[in-house]
């Protein structure tokens, strides 16, 4: 632990043993990283650095108060602080929290090749290397290679007497191709992240050559004309698709307080076929999404969003839970010491059901395979999922290449439109992230096996 | 407390400069038509870039107490840096400050009355609305010191409100929509209100339309985030990079003669201007769009060198990042007629507000493709209703080659001050 954290934890320890309020947390956070970023024949930059962060949140008189620093040694200060500005608040309605059995835990990441252990020079040919691969093709106009790694030292504390350490180590490597040919020109991106040492980042010279190739080829491909299709999601584009169709709605944030919302997010509910189950799990060791605890002191459970179909469960927090009478699930979570927790989603994933991706591709007849992911967005009802590239399906059978290919849902039909799941589930975690309230990237994984599914709306030229 | 490193700095490397960032933040939240929490943030740091043997190393902390050993790193990493070579300012003008006092009289107590009085309204007229607001005043400062003896510094403010409310439908339908705006020091949000209303009000009444090219309206927030597209092209790295359409084309007609676009950090009562850029260059207007006319690459001092042009002052760093290009307030020129007028001559098309996922596709060569938040039917000059569970997808740089009609009205949202625009033909896909 980080000399400087220890003599703040001790402090922290007893301003918690009598907060004066109903609730209060410490969290205090040291961290290092170095960075480096090629672009063709430059280096954008190879930086490496180092912080230190602290906040105190505390629940007076129903409502939450917030400080954020990076003065530790101020800390009492900013403990009287955050009760001196939530004591001026009178809300009429009051927060209340769930309280929890004291956790007293030290966890640390295990890695197989600590990187702190690898050289600067080993990390820079590292990412060199990749970078060579990505400008392999004379169409490759310039490339991004990115190599990153933050090691953190992370104490949590609260005035239920929980201490938990995290040393935490997370490194990823994102690699982005961008091919040209006259006025055209095509980028691609892959990117790989988790918790761990330097075997995370090693030996993805494959990815690296698919990036470069993928790119290419998409040069020559068409742009998808718009309208309603059959689509065969891959295991990428499945998992970019359950985060945002209803991964987010399950977050308990935007149902706790909302009487509407709750009538129709009730258990039981449907909202997808008899084979469709997800799960957010926050307990999977090595995943972008893996929190052995979250930023409210609450271990992970694996939850069940919908079994069968049916909506089974839901994302807490220690507020959320409480005002819904339901089990906390460890999803309280902040992208930085200096950010309050909100509801957050972790390694979220639709489970397999009982078809070969072929079954799914012949099924489909006419329509779309839509593989990869650059993004996606929702606003809770309809949502967004744009593929990195993908191919039509003529006569069940796979034919041309496919470019800019964004397709839209809405989370009351298209989990139903879902018509057949595949058996070969992939998790996806890269460097970027997940964005909510502010705060963005939090990683996060998701995944899920190929999917076919009816009507999906596709934009595109009329 | 930069003093501290300076010497050992200049003994050994062939430039350098330091950049200490530091700012406060006191931001108050409403969720589900409550208050929730009251924030008090702070945060500085300190960023050291240094030029060895024509190399540039960079490190940063925000641990004073580890300025040394952040100068130490970044002359060690310059040994992997980039051959880079240009001149630093030695001085650095200051006509202005993005400041206003009055943030100093932030009171959250008057703001937290506001913002309730703002929920009453707006469930005094929806009583199923869901309301969440932000308020928060900020205020900081950025300290620039260099090799060349540099060594300039101003003042920041910000007071920002965000208002949005939420209706859900008995079909789960979901209707959200907000405004919000940031200013140097507090001010009346009261317009805001009878903006939402009248949004969800519109928005109430479902509406349909087929698929086809129609003519689609931007309101300003809109029109906002595809200026956004257009600039990327415009930024000297990715010229440099060969990634920009515009690259070879400075001085050519690329764009419909109406469209005139500037980037101007001079701008008042906005907390995105500044006397002069985080590596010590004067801010001053510039055309980017003249009369459809490619005319400037914006730039920082190491994409000015590599494209042989003069700097544009558009350097932009926190305390963790080395310097790049990047806008302060994109103005886009206004058309002459009112908006009223604009929509009373659409016989049939879209007014559209809000995206989903827009951004998220091709954007280096203008491709667009986006779902539609909150946007609604036109029919025979009139609002008809929402339109919903489509999409728009098209070319940018193709459509703003089109005839676009312009408003005489402008507003501003975020770092983009926009007027409606009027497409006269886009992919809707329904």
């Amino acid at each position: 632990m980080h000399d400087r954290l220890l003599s703040t934890i001790e402090c922290a320890r007893s301003l918690l043993s009598s907060p004066g309020c109903e609730y209060a947390e410490i969290r205090l956070a040291a961290g290092a990283g170095t960075t480096i970023s090629l672009s063709g024949e430059q280096v954008e930059a190879f930086s490496a650095g180092d912080t230190i962060s602290g906040s105190v949140r505390v629940l007076n008189n129903g409502a939450w108060g917030f400080v954020s620093f990076n003065d530790l040694a101020d800390i009492e200060r900013h403990f009287r602080r955050a009760l001196e500005i939530s004591s001026a608040l009178n809300p009429r309605e009051k927060t209340r929290v769930r309280r929890q059995a004291a956790v007293r835990r030290a966890f640390v990441t295990e890695a197989r090749v600590p990187f702190d252990a690898v050289s600067l020079d080993e990390k820079f040919a590292l990412i060199s290397g990749y970078n060579r691969i990505l400008k392999s093709s004379a169409r490759i106009q310039t490339t991004r290679a990115m190599y990153r790694d933050v090691r953190t030292d992370y104490a949590y504390l609260n005035s239920e007497g929980s201490e938990i350490t995290y040393d935490r180590a997370y490194c990823g490597v994102s690699l982005s191709s961008i091919a040209k040919d006259g006025a055209v020109i095509q980028p691609f991106s892959d990117s790989v992240s988790g918790y761990g040492g330097f075997e995370i980042v090693k030996g993805r010279e494959e990815a690296a050559r698919d990036v470069a190739k993928t790119a290419v080829d998409l040069l020559s491909a068409e742009s998808v004309p718009g309208g309603t299709y059959r689509v065969v999601a891959d295991q990428k584009l499945a998992g970019v698709l359950i985060h945002e169709a209803f991964g987010h709605l399950s977050e308990a944030d935007f149902i706790h307080e909302n009487e509407r919302l709750k009538e129709i997010m009730v258990l039981g509910a449907r909202f997808g076929p008899d084979d469709l189950s997800v799960v957010d799990s926050g307990g999977i060791a090595g995943l972008a999404g893996f929190i052995p605890f979250d930023d409210e002191g609450t271990l992970p459970a694996e939850t069940h969003l919908i079994k069968n179909g049916l909506l089974s469960g839901r994302l807490h927090s220690r507020e959320t839970a409480e005002k819904m009478g339901e089990e906390t699930t460890g999803n309280g979570r902040a992208i930085s010491v200096m950010q309050q927790p909100i509801v957050r989603m972790t390694n979220t994933y639709i489970e397999n059901g009982a078809h070969d991706r072929d079954e799914l591709v012949a099924a489909a007849g006419d329509g779309v395979l839509a593989k990869g992911f650059i993004g996606g967005q929702t606003n809770l009802e309809m949502f967004t999922f744009t593929s990195g590239y993908g191919h039509a399906i003529k006569n069940g059978r796979i034919g041309a290449m496919y470019r800019n290919i964004q397709l839209s849902g809405n989370v009351f039909t298209t989990l139903r439109n879902i018509a057949m799941i595949g058996n070969d589930r992939i998790m996806y975690g890269g460097l970027g992230g997940c964005g909510k309230g502010g705060q963005s990237p939090l990683p996060v994984s998701f995944g899920g096996p190929h999917l076919l599914i009816k009507d999906v709306l596709i934009g595109g030229e009329q | 407390m930069i003093e501290r490193i300076t010497e050992r700095l200049a003994r050994r490397a062939r430039w350098f400069d330091v950049i200490e960032t530091r700012g406060s933040s006191t931001p108050v939240s409403f969720a589900n038509n409550r208050l929730h929490s009251i924030t008090d943030r702070h945060n500085s740091g300190f960023g050291v870039r240094v030029n060895v043997n024509g190399k540039t190393g960079f490190s940063y902390t925000n641990d004073e107490s580890r300025l040394e050993e952040t100068a130490d790193r970044a002359l060690a990493l310059a040994a992997w840096g980039d051959e880079e070579d240009f001149d630093l300012p030695a001085a650095a003008p200051k006509p202005f400050e993005p400041y206003d006092t009055a943030i100093e009289s932030f009171d959250p107590e008057r703001e937290i009355a506001g913002i309730e009085e703002s929920i009453a309204a707006l469930r005094a007229r929806f009583p199923a609305a869901m309301v969440d607001a932000d308020v928060s005043a900020s205020s900081g400062s950025a300290r620039i010191i260099n090799s060349r003896g540099l060594d300039a510094s101003y003042r920041s403010s910000s007071y920002s409100v965000r208002l949005s409310a939420t209706l859900i439908l008995d079909d789960g339908t979901r209707i959200e929509t907000g405004e919000s705006a940031s200013i140097l020091a507090p001010g009346s949000h009261e317009i805001f209100r009878e903006k939402i209303i009248r949004k969800l009000e519109a928005a109430s009444t479902p509406a349909s339309l087929g698929s086809g090219k129609v003519p689609v309206l931007l309101s300003p927030r809109a029109f906002a985030r595809f200026a956004g597209i257009m600039a990327a092209g415009l930024n000297a790295k990715s010229v440099w990079k060969g990634i920009s359409p515009f690259a070879d084309r400075l001085g050519e007609g690329m764009f419909v003669e109406s469209l005139t676009v500037r980037d101007d950090p001079t701008l008042a009562d906005s907390p995105y201007s500044y006397p002069f850029d985080d590596e010590g260059i004067a801010g001053t207007g510039k055309l980017l769009v003249d009369r459809g006319t490619i005319a400037t690459f914006i730039n920082d001092l190491k994409y000015a060198g590599k494209l042989g042009a003069a700097p544009t002052g558009n350097g932009t760093r926190g305390y963790s990042s080395l310097p790049y290009p990047s806008f302060s307030n994109i103005i886009i020129d206004p058309g002459t007629e009112t908006l009223e007028s604009i929509i009373g001559s659409m016989k049939r098309g879209i007014l559209v507000e809000q995206f989903i996922g827009l951004g998220q596709s091709n954007t280096i060569t203008g491709d667009f493709s986006a779902n539609l938040d909150l946007a609604y039917l036109i029919e025979n000059g009139k609002i008809a209703g929402r339109v919903k569970d489509c999409m728009i997808a098209d070319n940018l740089f193709k459509l703003l080659k089109s005839e676009i009609v312009m408003s005489a009205e402008r507003e501003r949202t975020g770092s983009v001050l926009a007027p409606s625009a009027l497409f006269p033909a886009l992919n809707f896909t329904g």
